[in-house]
């Protein structure tokens, strides 16, 4: 039971570099994808936010990213393996289609936690744990302080300039 | 098993933030998380090979459903 506990807790790091990494690698933080992405990020940085961290809690929120492709790859390695995670990444890329994103973010962060995940299940770890971990990691980002959030993600991002 | 009570009680703290939550740009961070906490739990509550599908119809759906409400918020389409 504590064994789980800490598996969690550690895909929940695993899978918050991975698609932080990925996310700031695509500069989805630069521009708003579609107008509704821009709108979340002002009203971000209305509430005390960074605009730049806002930006990408916005394309989050409006298309699959990096972040949705590391919990439909972890739900597909769960499922089948290899395979069902590479079924997952095709299932972003529809999905990317269908949200007007001409990114590849989340297909690309889809095809590497498949092989991630799949690279812990053999040293122990369970594909159920990086499901949690992967909730976890988005909850950090998007549901406790969006004016903390944004701000981390915006350091990071200057950084990445 | 304790993964899904994980997903589980974290998709009814985030639904409780969209209710509580009321400013519109707000919300859609906190439904965001609702849907990758019920995408998750679907595949773990359902023991078949098509609940990845399922689970990914369901995201993409509701990430979908964010955007448009985001861009009507923005102001829709200029014509």
């Amino acid at each position: 039971m504590l064994d789980e506990i800490l598996h969690i807790m550690a895909a929940a790091i695993i899978s918050w570099i991975l698609f932080v990494t990925v996310d700031i690698f695509f500069k989805l933080p630069e521009t708003g994808g579609v107008s509704g992405a821009s709108a979340i990020a002002r009203d971000i940085e209305a509430g005390g936010g960074a605009l730049s961290g806002g930006t990408m809690m916005g394309n989050i929120v409006c298309s699959p990213d990096a972040s949705a492709g590391t919990l439909l790859a972890a739900c597909g390695v769960y499922v089948a393996g290899i395979p069902g995670g590479l079924a997952a990444a095709v299932m972003v890329y529809v999905g990317n289609r269908i949200c007007h994103d001409p990114g590849y973010a989340g297909t690309t962060g889809a095809v590497l936690a498949t092989f991630v995940v799949y690279a812990f299940t053999l040293a122990g770890f369970a594909a159920t744990d990086f499901i949690a971990g992967m909730v976890i990691a988005i909850l950090t980002i998007q549901g406790l302080s969006h004016v903390h959030a944004s701000r981390l993600l915006a350091r990071l991002w200057r950084v990445r300039q | 098993m304790i993964a899904l009570y994980v997903v589980a009680a974290i998709a009814v703290f985030a639904a409780i933030r969209v209710i509580v939550e009321k400013n519109t740009g707000r919300k859609l961070p906190y439904a965001n998380v609702l849907g990758f906490a019920v995408s998750g739990a679907v595949v773990l509550l359902i023991d078949h090979p098509l609940a990845l599908v399922a689970a990914a119809a369901y995201f993409v759906g509701s990430t979908l459903e964010s955007n448009a409400i985001a861009s009507t918020y923005a102001g829709g389409v200029k014509r």
